[in-house]
């Protein structure tokens, strides 16, 4: 028993040693986002909870478009969420439970589609917002995360989960005289929770750590989503405000980590569902 | 017959919106990279038919060698650290202790991390006057300056992106353990085999199959990892860090080639597709468990 409770006890030390470098990175950040410019490097493991203040979040809603790229953030997740969610549990449904002509073809495509990185697409498709003008529009962003691997993604996760739900639901429904469309949307869709909330995580991801399509499509400030916006703080030489930074950081990180501690064990399993089902 | 005719149509039309979307978006430009590798193609000429010349030319490239040297290095550096970390704290974190849950939402929140506010933290971390440095300077070692050195910055890069992505393959493998059937276990126990013994003889391979997957999701994420590159060292210091896909980012939108940038992207895309049709073969072959 003696033992056991060494045992305990070097387990415990062994465990919070090997979480230092998941857990200060990310404290770090939070607190350094209440300090000043100077104090983050001046005595950066203090904390002094007198001298905390709430200047940096201040600084950076009025002094830069902070609160205008959150809000560009905001809308295009959204956009992609409920799109995404819809449309890929649609198509699907009709890989999984339809028959139709070209279906086979079509879904040979959409998993083409998902192993595709999209940054090797980029040539091409920039070609092709170029000539309808949108550049520097959100319409790219958007289009291309409903539409490239995340999406098709989506649209493969829940092709295998309607494939799990059994026959007679259908059988019943169409007795009843459901139409293919009732019996998905009374029937089914219900039955989808779980799959839908898994696409709906991917999707929110995503889109809210996007940086390769921004970063090519977007180039004047009021139009920057976030992950670009938190790389503006500097001042004309190029020198970084650590403190508006974090700030920055923190405000983008906070709303995920604590969807993420609210809903853990969905988010856990939705991520780890990417690679592994088959 | 008018049933099938409606079930035609039904599945059409739902399929439809997302097939319509990925042919225009995904699928006609993946067959359209081809074509545009075949250019000489800058912002404002037009495209110019050169054949294979692009491909010639990239066979001579210094410079895609090096980005090559360093993907690879970066890929297998990326797979030896995840993996192994992976494995060691599914190991730690199947131990039975009260609270161990919450060491799992430790290691696993950099996953949900944001990925521009994690690389930024870290590089604030590794500033040549911050905290790190002045750990070190505490202890009397003058700290480097971390990613402008050239034969650190990669091995650095490896480190953060482990450490924000090894939670996920951690989870992976602790589910795959807890599946392992505990009578197996205690047979060999009572057959006098050390933990470590059992651990090793029965464990891991019965893991093995979700290892292997694992290695080529992994393998295929790093490939194609831009962001934290990009954020943290840009490809420096001296194009240290210029990885494959931040090279074809560079001759396409920095320098606007997009004939050799597409070139650059044929071949990644034959690499990623070789591994995906791999991965596909084994995920057929090997269950994985979920709890």
């Amino acid at each position: 028993m003696r033992t056991n409770l060494y045992w305990h006890l070097l387990l415990v030390a062994i465990l919070l040693l090997v979480s230092v470098p998941f857990v200060v990175p990310i404290a770090w950040m939070f607190l350094s986002s209440f300090k000043t410019g100077a104090e983050i490097f001046s005595n950066p493991f203090q904390i002094e909870f007198a001298k905390l203040s709430l200047d940096n979040f201040r600084e950076i809603f009025v002094k830069y478009p902070f609160a205008h790229q959150y809000l560009n953030s905001l809308y295009i997740l959204a956009i992609v969420i409920p799109i995404t969610t819809l449309l890929s549990a649609l198509a699907g449904y009709a890989f999984a439970r339809l028959r139709f002509w070209g279906r086979d073809v079509l879904f040979i495509l959409t998993l083409g589609a998902m192993m595709i990185p999209s940054e090797l697409t980029a040539v091409p498709q920039f070609v092709l917002f170029k000539n309808l003008g949108a550049i520097n529009t959100h319409l790219p962003v958007i289009l291309l995360q409903i539409f490239s691997a995340t999406g098709a993604l989506a649209v493969f996760l829940m092709r295998q989960h309607f494939i799990t739900l059994p026959k007679e639901l259908e059988e019943a429904g169409r007795v009843d005289g459901l139409s293919h469309w009732g019996v998905y949307w009374y029937i089914m869709l219900p039955l989808s929770r779980p799959a839908l909330v898994t696409v709906a995580i991917f999707a929110m991801l995503n889109s809210w750590n996007d940086y390769f399509n921004p970063l090519i499509y977007l180039n004047s400030e009021p139009k920057l989503t976030l992950p670009l916006a938190l790389q503006r703080f500097t001042d004309p030489l190029g020198g970084v405000f650590w403190n508006l930074t974090l700030a920055g950081s923190t405000l983008v990180a906070i709303p995920i980590l604590l969807l993420f501690l609210l809903a853990q064990r969905q988010f856990v399993a939705s991520l780890a569902s990417s690679g592994m089902k088959g | 017959m008018r049933l099938q005719r409606q079930e035609q149509l039904t599945g059409l039309l739902f399929a439809l919106p997302y097939a319509l979307g990925m042919l225009v978006l995904v699928i006609l430009p993946l067959l359209a990279v081809w074509v545009i590798s075949g250019t000489s193609w800058s912002l404002l000429d037009e495209p110019r038919w050169v054949g294979l010349n692009n491909y010639q030319q990239l066979l001579h490239d210094p410079s895609f060698y090096h980005s090559l040297t360093v993907t690879v290095l970066f890929t297998v550096g990326i797979l030896a650290l995840n993996l192994s970390s992976a494995l060691g704290l599914a190991v730690l974190l199947n131990q039975k202790l009260r609270g161990i849950a919450l060491f799992r939402t430790i290691i696993f929140s950099p996953v949900v991390m944001p990925v521009v506010a994690w690389a930024l933290v870290w590089k604030f971390l590794l500033q040549p006057e911050g905290p790190i440095n002045q750990i070190l300077a505490s202890a009397g070692v003058r700290g480097p300056n971390w990613l402008f050195e050239p034969s650190l910055a990669l091995w650095l890069l490896v480190v953060i992106e482990v450490i924000k992505a090894v939670g996920l393959n951690t989870v992976i493998f602790l589910s795959a353990l807890q599946g392992v059937p505990k009578e197996m276990h205690e047979a060999a126990m009572l057959d006098g085999a050390t933990p470590v013994q059992a651990f090793f003889r029965i464990s891991l391979p019965l893991i093995s199959p979700t290892m292997f997957l694992v290695f080529i999701v992994t393998l295929i994420g790093a490939l194609k990892l831009f962001t934290p590159v990009f954020v943290l060292t840009g490809g420096g210091p001296a194009g240290a860090t210029t990885t494959l896909i931040l090279f074809m980012y560079k001759q396409g939108f920095s320098f606007f080639e997009f004939g050799y940038a597409s070139t650059v992207a044929v071949v990644l895309f034959v690499v990623v597709l070789g591994l995906t049709v791999l991965q596909w073969n084994l995920r057929k072959r090997l269950v994985f468990y979920e709890n």
